[in-house]
């Protein structure tokens, strides 16, 4: 490994911006994520920005059990995220669709249908430290090499 | 150029919007009311309505429906200010027309019955053109 | 020689830095000057009215929750006193109090959430992390009483799940304390902030006939000057802890803010008397739902909230519907507050602090 490719991966596992997108949730797991930036979880500690504009995310957090709405534009989403990128599925709702996959429903899960999750964190909602350790763990592996791998 | 990646047919949308049941409930009594078909409705509400107002008619409509009863003749059979304001499917000005044309109606000798169905007719036509 | 103008219209959302949920407001303007605004959903419509048809009262309960995940336990308060009402179904003292504990804090820490949300979009950080680390201690006491942060179903037909521990009352009186502490100094920071002022005083006004004419609900309307709208008012439970509504009359973002202030002193001091009037006593006296048909509201943080329900002899719900305060208020909002807001920074803030939940509005 390069001095440069050493240098990029430290860089990288220590800045991390955050976007997240909400395909059809309760809301409950949007505000455990905005609790996560509460100075009690002090997110930036750990390098992590929670920004919300995916263009200058590196991690994609999808709450949701997708939606017709989200139909098409989701993948527009992810494809305007730069390389290197990983999403992270925030809840029950976009792993199995939680209590909203039940017959006459409307949405469509799981979200890995549509773009390719990295990680998964289960709970209806999860708490904000499982958020934040889900994001911590994946982060430097997805990103680790990546010049090297492509 | 790439087409506008936001900018899709939302009818399918809406119209789900439409099957709970108080719009249902409330989308028959419209038009019982005033006499359209209930396709033909919903059609014309959807065109004209976006979706946040679509979702909040019901409260609307109850809203307005208390205020029409407290309102003069003919405004409370025409349902003037519920249908301008309240569920706003008629403009101001045409509302006002009709109005017009309906007193214009009884001072000429007609039933107030009959010079409100012509007023309705008016709104019929409006709603059905 | 005069500045240029051209009308253009400017899509604000689905996914925008400061919002929470997604949705898509089209302003049409003139210059930065917003002449209307047209709301495009369809991103969170994910049908519960049609799931919980036919289901048992069991399944709707939990359904029910997740209407609105920032305001769960009035969800499932209203829900569970629907279904008393329909099957007269008797609540212990004890239990009633209880439920207006549990209620207000859920109130607490939705208007801190939406306070700080605003303070984020007007770019006051500091306030607004200020706020933020005050909810999770009201998240705490919440969690100590009911097991969970967030969509906890605590509420059962005929009483609530746990009861109140001694050590538990205590925590919560203390926290209470230091609550109101707190909240009262944020409170004075954020009304006498010159710049807080310069961004909020005078934007996005809603007149009191506005708010009657789109049947605004909740703090918005309570900010501008109508106040008998509140359910509370007509909850027995209320009734006897003498409870009284707040408003103010400026119907302007600077207003909505106070209100939601004052409310969280307001529900602290209704926490305070539960737990001084709390009598010993069973929490659960069980009962059965049976058929029925009953349209029963309660007061949300946001408003308003009613459901209609219609069972059968089992239980199962077979009609369903549910009106959420965010409908009235987001359209309260975006047809007659963004209108002629003098500009598009001004927007945002203005469509945050009316605090739109998009999840209540599609269900």
């Amino acid at each position: 490994m390069t001095l440069l490719q050493s240098l990029k991966n430290l860089v990288r596992s220590r800045s991390i911006h955050v976007a997240y997108v909400d395909v059809g949730s309760c809301n409950g797991c949007d505000i455990e994520v905005l609790a996560c930036l509460a100075p009690r979880y002090d997110i930036e500690q750990y390098g992590i920005f929670v920004h919300n504009n995916p263009r200058e995310a590196d991690v994609l957090l999808v709450i949701g059990a997708y939606t017709p709405g989200w139909e098409e534009k989701l993948e527009g989403l992810w494809e305007k995220i730069p390389d290197p990128k990983a999403a992270i599925a925030i809840g029950n709702c976009p792993i199995s669709g939680c209590l909203f996959a039940r017959p006459h429903t409307l949405v469509d899960p799981p979200v890995a249908k549509h773009i390719p999750i990295a990680a998964q964190v289960p709970g209806c909602p999860p708490r904000p430290t499982e958020i934040l350790s889900a994001i911590l763990s994946v982060a430097p592996t997805v990103f680790r090499d990546y010049e090297v791998r492509k | 150029m790439r087409e506008p990646m936001y900018e899709k047919d939302l009818t399918a949308m809406k119209y789900a919007i439409l099957q709970s049941r108080r719009h249902d409930g409330m989308v028959r009594e419209i038009a019982a009311d005033i006499g359209v078909p209930q396709l033909r409705m919903r059609r014309y509400l959807m065109d004209r309505f976006d979706m946040l107002l679509l979702e909040n008619l019901p409260a609307r409509y109850e809203q307005g429906k208390k205020l029409r009863e407290d309102s003069p003749e003919p405004e409370r059979q025409l349902g003037a200010h519920l249908y301008t304001h309240a569920v706003p499917i008629i403009d101001e000005g045409i509302m006002r027309q009709i109005i017009e044309g309906v007193r214009e109606m009884v001072r000429n000798g007609a039933s107030l019955d009959q010079a409100v169905y012509s007023g309705k007719e008016r709104m019929r036509k409006e709603i059905t053109a | 020689m005069t500045k240029k103008t051209v009308d253009v219209s400017i899509p604000v959302g689905p996914v925008h830095p400061c919002w929470k949920e997604p949705a898509r407001v089209k302003c049409e303007t003139r210059g930065e000057l917003v002449l209307s605004a047209e709301v495009e959903l369809g991103y969170m419509k994910k049908g519960i009215e049609r799931i919980m048809r036919g289901r048992p009262w069991q399944e709707v309960m939990f359904l029910a929750e997740r209407v609105c995940g920032i305001c769960s336990v009035i969800h499932n308060m209203v829900f569970i006193e629907a279904l008393e009402k329909i099957s007269a179904i008797p609540v212990p003292e004890r239990a009633a109090l209880l439920r207006v504990v549990v209620n207000e804090l859920d109130r607490i820490q939705s208007h801190i959430l939406a306070n700080f949300s605003y303070c984020y979009t007007i770019e006051h950080e500091t306030l607004g992390m200020y706020l933020l680390d005050t909810r999770e201690r009201v998240m705490d006491e919440l969690e100590r009483i009911t097991g969970a942060r967030v969509t906890c179903a605590y509420i059962v037909p005929g009483g609530v799940r746990f009861d109140l521990r001694p050590e538990d009352a205590l925590h919560l009186r203390a926290g209470m304390d230091t609550l109101e502490r707190d909240i009262t100094r944020y409170m004075s920071m954020f009304e006498h902030g010159p710049l807080i002022s310069l961004r909020s005083r005078g934007i996005g006004i809603l007149t009191r006939e506005a708010a009657r004419e789109a049947y605004a609900v909740g703090p918005t309307a309570r900010a501008s000057g109508i106040s008998d709208i509140d359910r509370r008012l007509r909850h027995p439970t209320y009734q006897k802890l003498g409870f009284a509504p707040v408003s103010r009359e400026e119907g302007d973002n600077f207003a909505r803010v106070m209100v939601r202030f004052q409310e969280v002193l307001q529900s602290i001091a209704l926490i305070r008397k539960c737990l001084d009037t709390l009598p010993e006593g069973p929490i659960r006296g069980g009962g059965i739902p049976g058929a029925g048909e009953i349209a029963y509201s309660g007061e949300a943080p946001r408003g308003e909230l009613s459901y209609f329900i219609k069972t059968d002899e089992a239980g199962r719900v077979v009609e369903i519907s549910i009106q959420t305060p965010s409908i009235m208020n987001i359209e309260a909002c975006c047809h007659y507050m963004l209108k002629g807001v003098a500009s598009l920074a001004d927007v945002t803030s203005t469509f945050v602090s009316s605090d739109p939940c998009i999840a209540c509005t599609e269900r």
